[in-house]
């Protein structure tokens, strides 16, 4: 045991063992583990982009709470429907876990609902989003090249990085779907429903993604 | 909760194939999708080659030919640099080489998920169809130099800013998603999917550098890909992220507040770490070139080793020495300057390594060799001379000049292709069952790298004497002072060598295809290596590699010479107390 | 055998072709001696690992190569060789890195009494801009720039007015004057690089960069574009002198200043479709290369252009009329006037567009009285045989 002996050299020694570097991990978790440590890379650019362009750019920078103001009761409500989104996104992660715990029981049916479950989250944040959309071109005429309210990278940057964030939901959603699908089929009965628990990688990343982005673009 | 069970390539369900579609073109064996990867890229490498006999006789012998315009030219040298850097070298040594080794030498049977595998290769393939489009959309491809920086690259000074530009970058977005599925494959691979006895450590040094330039690859391309994403942005509908506001060509645009500066620091973040995508895989595979060919081990595994981690590591903070002259804040010149001359200390260690191992060696000259050896020589002039470059100070009155142009050509032009090379005489046997022809061998390295230097060593004094680089015709109006009637005569011989270099390259893929038909049968290990790909129980290997059961590896891959030993080399899979007479302790 | 032997020709021939090649830095022309010096150090250091690896790799693969019954040595392994050479290697890392960074230290520091000027850069040619009395250049912004404000100086800044402005790119330079030179660009990236100075900068749209040196030797240099900006790029030439002070002064004084050049702007007068042609020609950036004052930026001067006679690169000669011009502007590579460099682009521009263009090129360039228009279409070739046979031409 690694944890026995202690020291560096145990650590290397375990690692650098045969057959597999981290033991008892199937291929797939592996896989998405280190796709998404890449695809980390690309949202820190995307970011990394943003925070430039708001530095450089000769115009001031809209201020988010009124931008992303909606009316509720006759008074405009900042955030509100981001914080909205940002709860059912949290909430679908909190079912993605559940359905992982399922999985690992051998609750087939139970697992199925709760990624079903999450997928129709998942979809509804979608839903917002194209709301959220469409209230800033339709109505604040926020373009990705131009608005009213100052600086025009601010539209570039939102669209592209919450579009992206929301192909990678929308991707997911039908990840999600498919997987149902493939265990309600019975492909994976012989197994551990691992593969629930990749899903679930994906899934609880692009929540995480989604959290700095409230936090960049929100509430900066 | 149950442990999950171990996925064990033993029990890898494979796809056979049942057409000559799944065989050879829709295949999930990573042999074939190696030399499908190999193929594709040295046909479109074939196409830069042409590309540059244009850029060279332009240069050599300007106003001789004057169907090359500047239009031509630039778009020429774009598409050139491009295509070696991503199509060739990338495709070559990772999405080849990477498919070929990777299970063979671990002992695997395939790839983890062969299906992705599989997929990578097409979106490859995808990516290249986009790149050669360029040259039937309206204004041709792109002539922004293979920098693609903006402004430039999509104002309409530049050949190709309206749609070559595009199809560019659309080109280089696919082909990052085509290595991403690749790259997890390698990287999953090589740390969860090796045979019993196959340590990290006993992994020949060629895995380490494919392992080590999939991680920088998986990492730095993302940086490439949002840049790809942000300027077709730009370039489309016209956002500003990288456009503050312009007058081209006495044209107002509407872009503003955007950086440019932005594009390049994003732009080397991926730059630098791909020279390392390139190098490291072809450190790793010429470091087990030089061993068996001269029957010894390699020197200092452990630290090559460390020193491969340790340059993958660095080269994540050294961007900006692409920058210095830039105009970002002169401050970072300091702190570029110092991590970049600190990768030069494990690079030097590595070329220590591969000379000490030919001491007291039994060096066979053999084409393979040849080239390793000529890799060597030309690392150590494209290293040396990446010292002046990264020293900041030193790169003031070199940097976009000639001297850049043989830098880089050297360490991450001729230096990979050499190894490409040897790789290819080396491994040919086992790809096909047949040697490749040896006499046009020795004519086509005696040529290649006696050329690459006369074409490449003399370039750098033409930067020190201050031409920079990216010049269509360099007299306008007489000589200048910086190009002296003798730096046109120079420049003469270098298209000659250039063109007599590029047609040599024909000749070896001539003894490609003769030789699949007609070369010798090589048997199973003609070259007596010791690493796994040699122990296959058929040569060329079947799909599944290793027929009921794995191999057991029991020692590291370099055991040639063992004092004692019968043979002059002992394979991974012999077990120590049946090493032909003798225990190594 | 054959490798061993060819390795050390390429060795010695690496050493002999650095000193007996006539390529080397030109002869050095600004204050930075000190940059020669760190090349010279990095030279020196680099060099001797190269002749030193190189001459132990042609022994081993001459003396270590494969005989009838030669094996080789079993050595994993040598910790204590492999730390001694990491060892030496930093060192010698550190003895090109130290005194590179100090050289860098003055590079980056201007300075107190280095005077200051402007380079402005743009598609293909460069310009400058001088402090006026005052010593301060006034503020400048790209939205700014139109043909009556080619540097987009900005009319509120008084500091602008006395701001000497040299539109072409020729420019002169006190000696034993420390200079900051403020680069700007109104495009894409240029980068003002002249090899006897050693310096160079790139000038970034959207940002003002700077770099300093001393000029020590009097005479004239060419000025190179050393960042890759467009189909011209290698066109983006110019010149500067290196002058003594008083020669200096005396070609700043005859220079005009932001609030001369506004006093001089007068407008013209023209007919209907030659104001139209007038605005075709702004909005499609024709000023950007082609001037009216005779100045040559990167295209031929429009300064007399209509019914004068234009040697081509190949030889011929032609005579400037409207099917002329129409074809410049469409199939611009075509015909190149002798001493420029093909790099206009094609504008396909509608049919009335381009006759209001010509229209407007003949009333503002030809020679006769802009009013007598209707005469002008028959008169130009009438003009043209005459030219042709007195032999004269407006084209150096």
């Amino acid at each position: 045991m690694a944890g026995a002996t202690g020291g560096h050299a145990a650590i290397i020694q375990d690692w650098s063992s045969d057959i597999t570097v981290f033991k008892g991990v199937p291929w797939g978790k592996a896989m998405m583990w280190i796709f998404l440590l890449s695809d980390t890379f690309i949202f820190t650019c995307f970011l990394t982009g943003y925070m430039t362009v708001r530095m450089t750019t000769a115009q001031p920078w809209p201020s988010p709470s009124d931008v992303f103001a909606l009316e509720a009761f006759g008074y405009p409500v900042p955030l509100l429907l981001i914080a909205i989104m940002t709860m059912i996104l949290i909430t679908s992660s909190g079912t993605m876990a559940m359905a992982v715990n399922m999985g690992y029981q051998k609750r087939k049916k139970e697992a199925i609902i709760l990624i079903l479950v999450t997928a129709a989250f998942g979809a509804s944040f979608v839903g917002m989003q194209v709301f959220e959309w469409s209230k800033l071109i339709l109505e604040e005429g926020i373009r990705p090249w131009e608005n009213s309210m100052g600086a025009p990278q601010f539209g570039a940057v939102f669209f592209m990085v919450t579009g992206f964030h929301g192909l990678h939901v929308s991707a997911g959603v039908v990840y999600l779907l498919f997987i149902a699908w493939l265990i309600h089929k019975g492909r994976y009965d012989n197994t551990n429903f691992e593969i629930i628990e990749i899903l679930g990688l994906y899934w609880h990343f692009v929540d995480l993604v989604w959290v700095f982005i409230f936090a960049f673009f929100y509430l900066w | 909760m149950a442990q999950a069970e171990i996925p064990y390539q033993e029990d890898m369900a494979l796809h056979h194939p049942h057409s000559w579609v799944t065989k050879y073109w829709f295949s999930q064996d990573h042999k074939v999708i190696a030399v499908q990867y190999g193929i594709t890229a040295m046909s479109v490498g074939l196409v830069a080659l042409v590309l540059s006999w244009i850029m060279r006789m332009q240069i050599g012998f300007p106003g001789a030919f004057d169907w090359i315009t500047p239009e031509l030219y630039y778009q020429s040298i774009t598409m050139h640099g491009m295509i070696m850097v991503i199509y060739l070298l990338t495709a070559f040594l990772l999405g080849s080489f990477g498919n070929y080794l990777v299970p063979l030498m671990l002992g695997a049977r395939d790839m983890v998920f062969p299906f992705v595998n599989m997929i990578s290769y097409h979106v490859y393939f995808l990516s290249v169809i986009i790149l050669m489009a360029s040259y039937v959309v309206p204004g041709g491809p792109t002539g922004a130099g293979w920098t693609l920086y903006p402004p430039q690259a999509i104002l309409t000074g530049t050949p190709g800013a309206d749609w070559g530009i595009l199809t560019m970058l659309l080109s280089l977005a696919v082909f990052i998603v085509a290595f991403t599925m690749g790259g997890l494959n390698y990287i999953t691979t090589i740390l969860q999917a090796r045979t019993r006895g196959m340590t990290l450590m006993r992994m020949p040094l060629s895995i380490w550098g494919i392992l080590m330039a999939t991680v920088l690859g998986l990492l730095a391309f993302p940086a490439l890909f949002v840049s790809a994403v942000m300027m077709i942005l730009d370039q489309l509908i016209g956002t500003s992220f990288f456009m503050p506001s312009v007058v081209s060509l006495g044209q107002h645009l509407d872009y503003s507040g955007g950086s440019p500066l932005l594009f390049q620091h994003l732009f080397w973040f991926f730059g630098h770490p791909e020279v390392y995508i390139v190098a490291l895989p072809a450190f790793g595979v010429v470091s087990d070139l030089l061993s068996v060919h001269s029957r010894k081990n390699i020197f200092g595994y452990r630290m090559m080793v460390w020193a491969i981690v340790a340059i993958g590591v660095l080269s994540f903070v050294v961007w900006a020495h692409h920058m210095y002259v830039s105009g970002m804040h002169p401050y970072f010149g300091f702190f570029f300057a110092t991590t970049t001359l600190v990768i030069a200390v494990p690079t030097a260690i590595k070329v220590y390594n591969w000379t000490i191992t030919l001491w007291r060696a039994n060096i066979r000259l053999t084409v393979p060799m040849l080239f390793a050896i000529a890799f060597v020589i030309t690392f150590v002039v494209g290293g040396l001379t990446g010292l002046f470059l990264g020293n900041v100070i030193v790169d003031v009155p070199l940097s976009d000049t000639y001297f850049v142009v043989a830098h880089f050509h050297m360490v991450m032009g001729v230096a990979p292709i050499l190894v490409i090379f040897g790789a290819i005489y080396h491994w040919y046997p086992k790809i096909t069952g047949r040697m490749l022809n040896d006499t046009l061998g020795q004519w086509h390295f005696w040529v290649t790298f006696i050329g690459t230097y006369v074409i490449y060593y003399p370039m750098h004094y033409l930067g020190f004497v201050g031409v920079p680089r990216r010049y269509y015709e360099n007299e306008i109006g007489g000589a200048s002072a910086f190009y002296p009637e003798s730096a046109a005569l120079l420049n003469e011989t270098i298209t000659i060598a250039a063109l007599i270099v590029g047609a040599f390259q024909f000749m070896f893929v001539y003894n490609l295809v003769v030789s699949y038909f007609r070369g010798k049968p090589a048997g199973d290990n003609p070259w007596g290596a010791t690493s796994l790909e040699w122990r296959t129980p058929q040569t060329p290997p079947i799909h599944g590699n290793w027929g009921d059961k794995l191999p057991t590896v029991h020692r590291w891959a370099y055991d040639f010479s063992v004092p004692g030993a019968k043979e002059d080399f002992i394979p991974q899979d012999v077990p120590h107390d049946d090493d032909h007479g003798a225990n190594r302790t | 055998m054959a490798l061993a032997i060819i390795l050390l020709i390429v060795i010695i021939g690496s050493v002999a072709f650095n000193w007996l090649s006539p390529w080397w830095f030109t002869d050095i022309a600004s204050n930075w001696g000190n940059i020669d010096t760190t090349v010279f150090i990095t030279f020196w250091v680099c060099g001797i690992v190269f002749v030193l690896v190189g001459l132990f790799m042609t022994y081993c693969v001459w003396k270590f190569r494969h005989k009838e019954g030669s094996r080789a040595d079993y050595e994993p392994e040598n910790s204590r060789l492999e730390w001694w050479l990491t060892a030496v290697t930093t060192i010698g890392v550190v003895a090109m890195l130290a005194p590179g960074l100090v050289v860098w230290d003055d590079y980056v520091n201007v300075p107190p009494d280095a005077q200051e000027f402007e380079v402005l850069a743009k598609q293909w040619t460069w310009a400058f801009r001088f402090p006026g009395e005052d010593g301060k250049l006034g503020t400048a912004d790209t939205t700014n720039i139109s043909m009556d404000n080619p540097f987009g100086m900005n009319m509120d800044d008084p500091n602008g007015a006395d701001d000497v402005l040299v539109p072409a790119p020729r420019v002169h330079l006190p000696i034993d004057q420390p200079v900051k030179v403020w680069l700007r660009s109104i495009d894409v990236l240029h980068d003002f690089f002249v090899p006897e100075f050693r310096a160079k900068m790139d000038a970034v749209p959207g940002m003002v960069t700077y770099f300093w040196f001393e000029p020590t030797k009097a005479g004239e240099y060419e000025i190179l574009c050393a960042e890759l900006c467009g189909v011209g790029h290698f066109s983006m030439r110019g010149h500067v002198q290196i002058d003594t002070q008083e020669d200096f002064d005396a070609w700043l004084d005859a220079q005009p200043t932001w609030a001369e050049m506004q006093a001089g702007i007068t407008p013209k007068s023209y007919s209907a479709l030659a104001m139209r042609g007038r605005e075709v020609a702004e909005t499609n950036g024709c000023f950007a290369c082609h001037t009216l004052d005779g100045s040559v930026v990167v295209g031929p001067t429009w300064q007399g252009l209509w019914g004068s006679r234009r040697t081509m690169t190949d030889g011929s000669q032609v005579v400037v009329d409207g099917p002329y011009i129409d074809e410049s502007v469409r199939n611009p590579a075509d015909k190149v006037v002798e001493g420029f460099a093909p790099v206009m682009i094609p504008y396909d521009l509608p049919d009335e567009d381009m006759q209001a263009l010509i229209e407007y090129l003949r009333e503002e360039t030809g020679a006769e009285d802009p009013m007598s228009a209707d005469s002008g279409e028959a008169a130009a070739p009438a003009d043209a045989v005459a030219l042709n046979e007195s032999g004269a031409s407006n084209q150096g």
